[in-house]
């Protein structure tokens, strides 16, 4: 075998004909590929999503503020009736949880499930999901509190042009909280349901926590409009 | 990368410039704010500053321009692990029906939602874990 045999391969084609002398490959191609690291799609298509939930909060913020520029004295006697204090300790409750939300991630991008001790800093996925879970719970309960409480003296959906505004913007963002309760969940029962924690759980924390940051976000906005500015 | 950032960038800086001067050209005018349109255009260049923040954040991370991006690189330059895809599935056509139902109910009556409700929780619950269990399960 060797230049022999190449030669005698070739000879039929030199009768044929070929084109050799074209390269199918581009000549500027660099020697090898550089090592990149490829964005999650996964995170990417959740953020996309999540600027169109800026524009549905943006349509509700509309709604506020053009009604307050209709009825101005109607926002007046109406607004003065809200809990700030009561408000204000459930928005800050509202912003631990995304506190330990992002501890939750932290402990997902160790790969970390459980807990290995009973510190805080030794905590996985699961124990930090499960707290803000509950202090999540705890903003919606606070939340429907104060609905009861608002209803009692008043002011209701049907009551007012006050009364519409605050229940859908309020409601609409509860609704999103009680969505995102639902979806620790259904993260927390991946986290349970496999045997080792893998990336494809951790990317599901990941997103959920972007999620919720996003929620917790448009409530201090929703916060400082309704209760602050008023 | 560069470009898609750069490009939602200058449609944030457009919209919040807009925004601006539509509040101005309506005071100018009618002597107050039109919150609908200030709102909806000022918010969508804080959606595009969003995605473009995000794209910056992704494109400073990956440490280079991806394949496609790139003129001198060949097909099989860009073909990693491009993640999972369910090959097909059932749930999304059950979640779709079910929370049809659901929303059909507010409309004919409400104990139709009751029932979709229910339809909804488990093509949830069915979709999220479709590649967790059975032959899936790890």
């Amino acid at each position: 075998m060797g230049p022999a045999t190449h030669t005698q391969m070739q000879k039929p084609c030199a009768d044929i004909g070929h084109n050799g002398e074209v390269t199918s490959s581009s000549l500027t191609q660099t020697s090898s590929a550089p090592l990149i690291q490829r964005p999650n799609v996964v995170a990417v298509g959740t953020i996309v999503w999540l600027g169109s939930e800026v524009m549905f909060f943006a349509g509700l913020f509309a709604i506020y503020f053009t009604l307050r520029s209709t009825s101005g004295p109607l926002w007046e006697s109406e607004s003065s009736v809200l809990n700030v204090p009561f408000s204000l300790v459930n928005t800050l409750i509202l912003v631990a949880s995304s506190f330990t939300c992002q501890a939750g991630v932290f402990a997902a991008e160790r790969l970390q499930a459980r807990a290995t001790g009973w510190k805080p800093t030794q905590w996985g996925t699961t124990e930090w999901f499960f707290l803000t879970y509950l202090l999540g719970a705890i903003f919606v309960s606070g939340q429907i509190f104060e609905y009861a409480t608002l209803v009692s003296e008043g002011i209701s959906m049907s009551s007012s042009a006050y009364g519409s505004a605050f229940y859908l913007t309020t409601g609409f963002h509860g609704l999103h909280v009680t969505g995102g309760l639902i979806a620790f969940l259904l993260v927390i029962g991946r986290i349970f349901a496999v045997k080792n924690m893998g990336h494809r759980e951790a990317t599901s924390a990941i997103v959920v926590s972007y999620y919720w940051h996003f929620v917790d976000v448009v409530w201090i906005g929703l916060f400082l409009v309704i209760y602050v500015l008023k | 990368m560069r470009a898609n950032k750069n490009l939602f960038w200058i449609l944030a800086v457009f919209c919040l410039l807009l925004s601006a001067v539509y509040i101005f050209w309506h005071i100018l005018d009618q002597g107050n704010v039109e919150w609908v349109g200030a709102l909806g255009i000022g918010l969508a260049g804080v959606l595009s500053a969003f995605l473009a923040f995000y794209l910056g954040r992704v494109f400073s991370a990956q440490g280079g321009d991806l394949p496609e991006d790139r003129l001198d690189s060949d097909i099989d330059d860009g073909d990693p692990e491009m993640g999972f895809y369910s090959p097909w599935s059932w749930w999304p056509v059950i979640l779709a029906g079910s929370a049809s139902l659901m929303l059909l109910g507010f409309a004919v009556g409400t104990w139709i939602t009751f029932i979709g409700v229910a339809l909804v929780l488990v093509a949830i619950v069915g979709w999220v874990y479709e590649y967790y269990r059975g032959y899936f399960a790890r």
